[in-house]
Parts: C-alpha cells; structure tokens; sequence
C-alpha cells in the first residue's frame, strides 16, 4: 500500500470537517475524490500533505508513519501536491520553478528529467523568458503538476486542477496526467467536480460528505448509490 | 557578452582610473571608501531582503560586533589584520543565532524585533567596558598592513581593500542567488505554500542567509575598525549603518546585484560632494526627497529603471 489513512479525523475548534476517514491508496492507481462544496475534500487534502495536523487518527505513506514527518519532508517520501489555486514560485521562471521542486524534493538534480517534464507539459517554449506570474491560467496549471512531478512523487495529489478549463482544455490536460503517469509510474488522487471525467478516469471513487466517508468502490457502482445521489441533490441524509 | 564587456570596463575604471584620477586625493578617496562600506552593508543587507523577504532595521548590529569582534582580536590577541577582519566576520555571523527567534516574526515585527537587538548590543558594548572600555572607545586599533611594500593603511590602501570586499560579497550574493537554495528564498516570501510542498524547509533557508548576512555585514565592520583606528560604541552600533545602507539598497535597486552598489555610491557621494556643500547641515532632507521621488517613479529602483530605459531604446533602434 502507498497510503493509508486508519480513522482520521481533522476538527478545527468544534467544525469537524473530516470525520473518521479510513481508505488506502495502492501503487498506480488512480483514485477520484467527489462530494458537494464543503464535503472536506481540500481538508484531507490537506491533512495528507501536511498543511493540517489531523485530531485524531493514524496515516501511513509507503510505510513512514506521517504524523511525525513535517510538510517540507513529504515531498521527499514521495507525497506530490497541485493546488487547486494554482501556487507557482511567482518571481522564477518555469525552469527555475521545476529546478527547485527538484532539488528540494529529491535531493540531487537532474536536468534531463527537466526537460522531459517541460516537454510532457508542454512548457518548453515558455520555459527560460518571463516570471511563472506571467504564465495564462492554463500554463500555471500546467507547471502546478510539473512542479509536483519533479519531485518524483509516487502519488500524485491533484486538486482541482480541471476547473476553469473548457472542454478541449481538459481533455488536453487529462492526456498530460496519463502521460505523466505512464511515464513516470505514479499513482494520482484526484478531487474533481466533473463527474464524468472522474468516471472517465479513475479506476475507484470515494464519496465525502459532510466530512464523512460514504462511499467507495467503482465509478459505477459508487454513482448508482443512493446516499450519493442524496448529497448531491441536497435532499436529507440522515 | 555585453554584460561581460560592461563588468570588465566598471572593473577597470574601479581598479585603475580611480586611483590614477584621485589618488593622490585623501578626502575624494576617504569619501569613496565610505560610500563602499555602506555599499557592502547595503548589499548583504539586500541579500536578506531580496532572499526570503526579511527587511532588516538592525544591521549596524552586526557592523558593530564585526568591527568590536575584529579590533579586540587584533588588540588583545594579536592576530594580524586581514584574519581577524575574517574573524570579526565570523563573530557576527555567530551572533546572528542570537536574533534568530526573530525569524518566527514577519515583515514590520520581525524589522523591529531586529531594530530592539541592534539597540541591545549597543548597550552591551557601552556597559561591557571590561572588554570594550565602555563609551571611552577603543583607540589605536592596528592598521591594515603594508604588504610587498605597499601600504593598505594609507587612505588608497583601504580603497582597494574596501573595493575588493565590496565586490566579494556581490559575487557571493550572486552563488547564492543563482542556486536552487537561492532560487527558494526568492519564491519563498510571496509563495510560501508553493515552496514547502516541494521540500523547501524555509526556516534553515532563512536561518542560513540570516548568518551570512551577518557575516558580510561583520566584515564590513571590521574593515571599518581597522581603517578608522578608533571605535566606540555610538559609532559602531550608529542606527545609520542600517538606514544609509536601506536607502542605497532601495534607491539602486534591491532586488537587483549591482543596485544596492550603485544606490550606495549615487546616494553618498552625491550627498557628500553637492548636497552638503549645498546645504550644510540638514542635507540629508535632500535624500529623503530623492527616496520618495524614487519609490514613486520606479519602486523597483533605479537600475531596473535604467535597464527598462536601455532595452526600450534598443528596441527602437532595431525597429525603427
């Protein structure tokens, strides 16, 4: 297994907002994360990559026990994060973004890998001249999960990344993910809003809501469920 | 290529017109050699600024215990000069641990933080008069030496050494800045998220520039107590070491290499040479003014300004 999460709850003061979340990720999968605004998704997110300190609850990454390990380490066992506001190192270039991702993040550098992200992310052209600031929202995107994956991350986390983007542009980018992890053997948890892309792509789904865990299986079986349909339609769930 | 051209003409006019036009002229060379100390500071007072985003209000701190730190090595100890101005160094890169809880602060709170330590080791070199024989002041502190003949103690001899150091600490700024550890501080201010999800532990990053930061800024010091032969502690500790140095640093340009030298050069030795003959006393108003006029018109500075100036020109002159 690469990630574990046993019962992880995250309460900020008296707001739970992820409740007693137990699920693995294993090697290469593909893994969507869903639910209504608010269901806790970037929480956990989160939680896993360090930003939040869980309240209770235990969460394994390839066998490190995360709750000593802190943010700027995670990257190093292999946890990669986009966010889903992308964060790009504003005053750097995209080479001297994914430059240090790399260094920081695996410890030796490796400018052929470099250029094998630029190309995957169809950054090269742009990749000495301006300030990532510049970059449109699509190029930050785009740098977002290459800086992730100069890391060499074993689990890709992405969220979001497909909101803002039109139809060609998500499929454009879906390519990039299956490309990236083809060729460089990652698993991917992804939270997404469009379910049709996570049907397209993710091999299992889990279903948060209220920061509660209430599903997890295949995409069909996962969006035939009832409890699901309920907390996307807003009807009651109790 | 242009830019080589340009380092090695400004290396040139450095090391050989200045002293062949002024040499033989204490006061012109005894003002530039001032200008060049406060270029140093305001150097390595930007590299803190411009990596990792700490604005520094307590620099003459580390001046002063480089200065103190080297002349007592000197005086009591008996080391030769150029070591122990790279002792006096290292004693204030040493002392900068000591401020390091002011790394947990930001922005204005971390500035003043350092402003209160500035002060406190001000009061420690008046009240430690054991070792710094208090508001009396250290006197006759050794010269800089005369090495195969030629005499660095002499007001031309302290212009080469300063000039050296200056550019010593601009091409250690430039290592750090072009490396990955470099590149992080610069993200790491305004994308702080972005650079820990990668690895970055941004608060050894910041701890580390901190120190050589303080290191730069000792030797400056001690240059500074071995040149003059004399400290004492409302000279050494003077608030000015901070503030002339942030003024040269943003009036140059602080997120640029050269700017903090240029401002520092500009700024000092057009306050010295016409300002003050202008205006006396008060002519420092004069640099306030040239602050705000600079702040408003290219807040970036002005070498980024010249340099947006040059490029336009040269666009027009290829596009006519």
């Amino acid at each position: 297994m690469l990630l574990t999460l046993d019962h992880v709850t995250v309460a900020f003061g008296g707001l739970v907002a992820v409740s007693d979340v137990s699920f693995s990720v294993s090697e290469h999968e593909v893994l969507g994360l869903v639910g209504p605004n608010g269901a806790g998704k970037t929480t956990l997110f989160n939680a896993i990559s360090g930003l939040v300190r869980p309240s209770k609850g235990k969460m394994t990454f390839c066998g490190h026990d995360l709750t000593g390990i802190p943010i700027h380490k995670r990257a190093r066992i292999g946890i990669g994060r986009a966010f889903q506001v992308p964060q790009p190192m504003h005053e750097l270039t995209v080479r001297e973004n994914l430059i240090v991702a790399q260094h920081f993040g695996t410890g030796h550098s490796n400018p052929g890998k470099i250029d094998e992200i630029l190309d995957l992310t169809r950054l090269g052209h742009k990749a000495n001249r301006d300030a990532a600031s510049s970059l449109a929202l699509t190029e930050q995107k785009a740098l977002e999960v290459g800086k992730a994956l100069a890391t060499n991350p074993r689990m890709l986390m992405l969220d979001e990344v497909l909101a803002g983007l039109e139809t060609n542009g998500k499929r454009a980018f879906m390519q990039t993910l299956d490309d990236a992890r083809q060729r460089f053997g990652v698993a991917l948890l992804m939270v997404e809003h469009d379910i049709e892309t996570i049907s397209n792509t993710c091999q299992r789904v889990l279903v948060l809501n209220f920061g509660k865990l209430i599903a997890d299986g295949s995409p069909e079986e996962v969006f035939r469920n009832p409890e699901v349909i309920r907390s996307y339609t807003g009807g009651e769930t109790a | 290529m242009m830019k080589y051209l340009s380092l090695i003409i400004i290396l040139a006019g450095a090391y050989l017109a200045v002293p062949l036009q002024f040499g033989g002229n204490d006061y012109v060379i005894g003002i530039v050699v001032s200008a060049l100390t406060i270029a140093g500071i305001a150097v390595a007072w930007a590299m803190l600024g411009n990596l990792g985003g700490m604005i520094s209000f307590g620099h003459s701190a580390f001046f002063g215990v480089g200065a103190y730190g080297s002349a007592l090595l000197a005086m009591n100890a008996g080391l030769p000069v150029f070591p122990s101005i790279l002792a006096g160094g290292v004693i204030a890169g040493v002392v900068s641990i000591l401020t390091m809880p002011t790394l947990r602060l930001r922005g204005p709170y971390f500035a003043l933080a350092m402003l209160a330590f500035a002060e406190i080791f001000r009061i420690l070199a008046i009240e430690m008069r054991w070792l710094t024989n208090g508001s009396g002041g250290l006197l006759s502190i050794p010269r800089l030496p005369t090495v195969f003949g030629f005499d660095f103690g002499s007001r031309l001899g302290g212009y080469f050494v300063v000039l050296t150091l200056v550019l010593l600490t601009v091409f250690v700024y430039w290592l750090i800045r072009n490396r990955p550890e470099g590149l992080a501080l610069r993200a790491m201010h305004d994308s702080e998220d972005a650079t820990l999800v990668v690895g970055v532990n941004a608060t050894r990053l910041k701890a580390a520039v901190l120190v050589v930061s303080a290191f730069l800024t000792g030797i400056m010091g001690a240059f500074n107590a071995h040149y003059i032969n004399f400290l004492e502690p409302d000279y050494a500790f003077n608030g000015s070491w901070t503030t002339l140095a942030i003024v040269a640093a943003i009036f140059g340009g602080y997120k640029t290499l050269w700017g903090p030298v240029a401002g520092a050069l500009i700024v000092y030795l057009v306050d010295q040479f016409v300002f003050k003959a202008i205006m006396p006393s008060g002519h420092q108003l004069i640099l306030g003014g040239l602050l705000a006029a600079i702040v408003i018109f290219s807040p970036s500075g002005l070498l980024p300004w010249l340099a947006s100036r040059f490029r336009k020109e040269a666009g027009d002159a290829a596009h006519p």
